[in-house]
């Protein structure tokens, strides 16, 4: 057991930081943690599970309840460091801001990393124009600590259904999962059919949700409102099973509506961080060390404005979103209702996450590229009532000018395409690190309080380009095979003809705040200690070296579990 | 696109639907009585002439039986009480706690005598509230001068021009900003869970077969299972869009017509 009543300050109360909180609480240290955003649960750290304010309730969610509200906290956007000015300025792929951060909202998908991911400069060589590096740690350094995570937040999935290779060969499992897989959602199934039909290896996606009771959680009802929502039963397990068993030691304060702005330093030391709270009230808290747990971009912005030594120019680059595929399988015979189900997809695919896909290597080669990677497929899902009529209304502005209105408007949502005859294929994009995509402080834009909002700039490389060019005509043949009358697969944020930039919508926010050995060529150490300071951590999915190919929340908190028992000293190795 | 018959809509047609059902009725009369009161409007925000003309303007966008001769039985925007909901969020800041974020974990549809937690409303943070106020006094303002725009269009009174003129003036370059902004809301009030005000009776939902809400019952496996076969027209506008479904998949996947 480490020396007791040290104290640790915690920007964030998400995926990173409740691990680091719940880690170090229970090894006797004192922690405050800050979080910008509302507390919508009532007695967390007295009643389990909390009572929630969260409910089925699509135009809250379009309100902005989870949300940053884009007025109060803008981003901005371009897609070259060229573009001086005249950029977007608005929401860019925010995660929510409330108490438990983007495990709030998430549709809680929990696979694994790859062992290349960890090792992807040795393992596969390097990219043209690309950053393209190995973490200081491979796969088995995080093996039992995934075991344990899901365990610890409860994750549904079947190790026997999962397909030795590529997924079990690259992911390999000490064990099953503590529950069984829900019930199949009817157009994930469709697709998973489509896919094995083809030969390839789907199976029922590893979800942070009860198929059964499970950690003092109910099992889930299937109501459909999980991905972008706020569980209104708590059987979705998130940073609250962490951040109770934190705050039931009783050392850990949360102060949520308090953010902050600023680590506050001592030569190479920081003495705390200052917050701002709802009111305008200023303050520091102080503390053994401080912790950066905001997220990819809000923790680089962070690093920014504070000024902490960066004499590389490391700090915020490297920004990784993965860069999404999206198919659309349109069925004319049947009503799909995928919004029945316990998950936004019930089943994945990682097939077209293995550089080793039949022809990818090949289809790289002609490209002058040495290897592509798609990523992880979500099958199944479709849109949601708001989202759709809205898409209606601005496609008869299209082609139907003279009267974009009317009888029309309602005959398309009786028959509803998008929402209840899409099976979707949402491929996750693997893309590498670059250099040029990164988060700066926006020179003229600014918060509600003032402070200079992230500015992000980001495009895909042409190793993503040529990927999704490769896997595009096979997410079509899945759609096909599983029975969709028509089908098509687009980049997922195609930019139009007047539109001013193509947002990244995807909700993965990595890198900026990059891992490494060598403090010339990255920002924190491999316990996310910032190399140009003794007592200042990154615990998020900044540190990322590479974007991996699949959904990233289980390993920041597998990451950063190893980095949290290694500060709290009780690290059984390494 | 046909013109079908239309009837001309007048002001005594306000709430013909309260007329057709007996407890609406009384709703409609309840309501009349506030009316009455409230200087001669049963609205929190709108005048009973600014009522008037949105409902007008909102029943082209989305027409129900009384509108267009092929929606009977499916009800529109007027149905709906659109109206309502929009008048509900230009005055959201009238209420104790703003009618911005409804409550939960659930509603009072599934369970029987069950409270419903939605109707008791989240207080927002400063940084919603601040957000909000301003965007709701812009569109306070949008509502106001588009009223306006829509009676200047119409010789003065857009609920007494016919309602071809009517499709006209809405689609008009000068007026169509804010026939855009009244389509979103005639989503919103549609489409969204009644305790905004809209949404009425659940029409809106029932007319789409989208049963909303669902917790706390949510959907058994077989539910979600079932397989509920329904073919598609593939006419009108289906074919329209089935005839590049690339370049329509990629203007959805583009996000351009996401609303911030």
């Amino acid at each position: 057991m480490a020396e007791s009543m040290r104290k640790a300050v915690i920007a964030g109360s998400g995926a990173g930081a409740s691990v680091t909180a719940m880690t170090l609480a229970e090894a006797g240290w004192h922690v405050v943690m800050l979080e910008k955003g509302p507390n919508y649960f009532t007695g967390l750290g007295k009643e389990w599970p909390p009572k929630t304010v969260f409910s089925n309730d699509n135009l809250k969610l379009t309100r902005n309840f989870e949300q940053p509200d884009p007025t109060a906290y803008p981003r901005t956007f371009r897609t070259s460091a060229s573009q001086k000015s005249g950029y977007y300025v608005g929401p860019v792929n925010e995660l929510p801001v409330t108490v438990g951060g983007g495990t709030i909202h998430y549709g809680a998908a929990m696979p694994r990393f790859w062992d290349i991911d960890f090792k992807q400069l040795s393992m596969l060589g390097p990219q043209p124009g690309a950053d393209v590096a190995d973490w200081p740690f491979e796969y088995s350094a995080l093996s039992h600590l995934y075991d344990e995570l899901e365990e610890t937040i409860g994750i549904q999935g079947d190790m026997a259904a999962m397909p030795k290779d590529p997924v079990l060969k690259h992911a390999p499992r000490n064990k099953g999962y503590p529950m069984p897989p829900g019930p199949p959602q009817r157009a994930s199934k469709l697709v998973s059919d489509g896919a094995k039909a083809l030969g390839m290896h789907p199976y029922p996606f590893p979800h942070a949700i009860n198929s059964q009771p499970y950690n003092g959680r109910p099992i889930c009802n299937n109501c459909g409102f999980c991905d972008a929502y706020g569980c209104p039963t708590s059987a979705r397990g998130s940073a609250l099973d962490l951040l109770h068993r934190a705050l039931l030691t009783g050392r850990v304060e949360l102060r949520s509506e308090t953010m902050v702005h600023k680590v506050e330093m001592k030569g190479r030391r920081a003495t705390g961080l200052a917050w701002i709270d709802q009111h305008g009230r200023r303050g520091v808290e102080r503390g053994d060390v401080v912790i950066l747990a905001a997220s990819g971009i809000e923790s680089a912005r962070l690093a920014l404005m504070s000024g902490l030594p960066d004499p590389h120019d490391r700090i915020g680059k490297r920004l990784m979103f993965h860069y999404f595929t999206s198919g659309f399988g349109l069925f004319l015979d049947e009503r799909l209702h995928a919004y029945k189900s316990w998950g936004a997809e019930t089943h994945c695919l990682e097939d077209f996450a293995d550089p080793d896909f039949i022809g990818a290597k090949a289809f790289a080669k002609l490209q002058g590229l040495p290897y592509i990677r798609g990523g992880l497929c979500e099958l199944g899902g479709s849109e949601e009532v708001l989202a759709e009529a809205q898409f209606y209304q601005y496609i008869l502005s299209a082609v139907l000018p003279e009267q974009p209105f009317g009888r029309t408007f309602k005959e398309l949502m009786r028959t509803s395409l998008l929402r209840d005859r899409i099976a979707g294929i949402q491929m996750l994009g693997h893309d590498l690190p670059y250099l040029s995509n990164n988060v700066t402080l926006d020179p003229k834009v600014k918060d509600r309080h003032g402070f200079p909002v992230p500015r992000i700039t980001y495009a895909p490389g042409k190793h993503e380009t040529v990927a999704q060019e490769f896997y595009i005509p096979f997410i079509t043949a899945v759609l096909k095979a599983a029975g969709a009358t028509v089908s098509a697969a687009v980049p997922a944020n195609t930019p139009l003809m007047g539109a001013t930039a193509s947002l990244p919508l995807t909700r993965h926010v990595l890198g900026g705040m990059q891992m490494g050995t060598d403090e010339r060529t990255s920002v924190v150490d491999e316990w996310g200690r910032v190399h140009t300071t003794e007592n200042v951590y990154v615990h998020d999915g900044g540190v990322f070296a590479t974007a991996g190919a699949n959904n990233p929340t289980l390993t920041i908190m597998a990451v950063v579990l190893r980095m949290a028992r290694h500060l709290a000293g009780t690290a059984s190795e390494g | 696109m046909n013109i079908t018959r239309r009837r001309v809509l007048g002001t005594t047609a306000l709430l013909p639907l309260a007329a057709l059902v007996p407890d609406l009725l009384a709703e409609s009369q309840a309501a009349a009585a506030a009316s009455q009161k409230a200087g001669g409007s049963a609205y929190k925000f709108f005048s009973a002439h600014e009522a008037a003309v949105v409902d007008a303007a909102t029943r082209r966008i989305a027409p129900g039986p009384e509108d267009d001769l092929l929606e009977i039985g499916h009800p529109g925007a007027h149905e709906c009480d659109v109206v309502r909901y929009i008048d509900t969020l230009l005055a959201m800041f009238s209420f104790s706690t703003p009618k911005l974020f409804a409550g939960g974990p659930w509603s009072n549809r599934h369970t029987k005598g069950g409270p419903d937690h939605m109707k008791t409303f989240v207080k927002p943070d400063r940084a919603q509230a601040g957000a909000w106020r301003a965007r709701v006094k812009e569109l306070q303002k949008t509502y106001r001068a588009g009223v306006k725009s829509l009676d200047a269009h119409a010789n003065g009174d857009f609920t007494k021009v016919s309602t071809i003129q009517q499709d006209l003036i809405l689609a008009k370059s000068g007026v169509a900003p804010f026939t855009t902004v009244m389509f979103g809301h005639t989503i919103e009030g549609m489409y969204s869970n009644p305790e905004y005000g809209g949404n009425k009776g659940l029409a809106g939902w029932k007319e789409i077969g989208y049963p909303g809400d669902s917790q706390p019952r949510g959907y058994t496996a077989k539910e979600m299972a079932q397989i509920d076969v329904d073919i598609v027209d593939p006419t009108g506008i289906v074919s329209m869009l089935l005839g590049d479904f690339e370049k329509i998949a990629q203007t959805y996947a583009s996000g351009v017509w996401r609303r911030g």
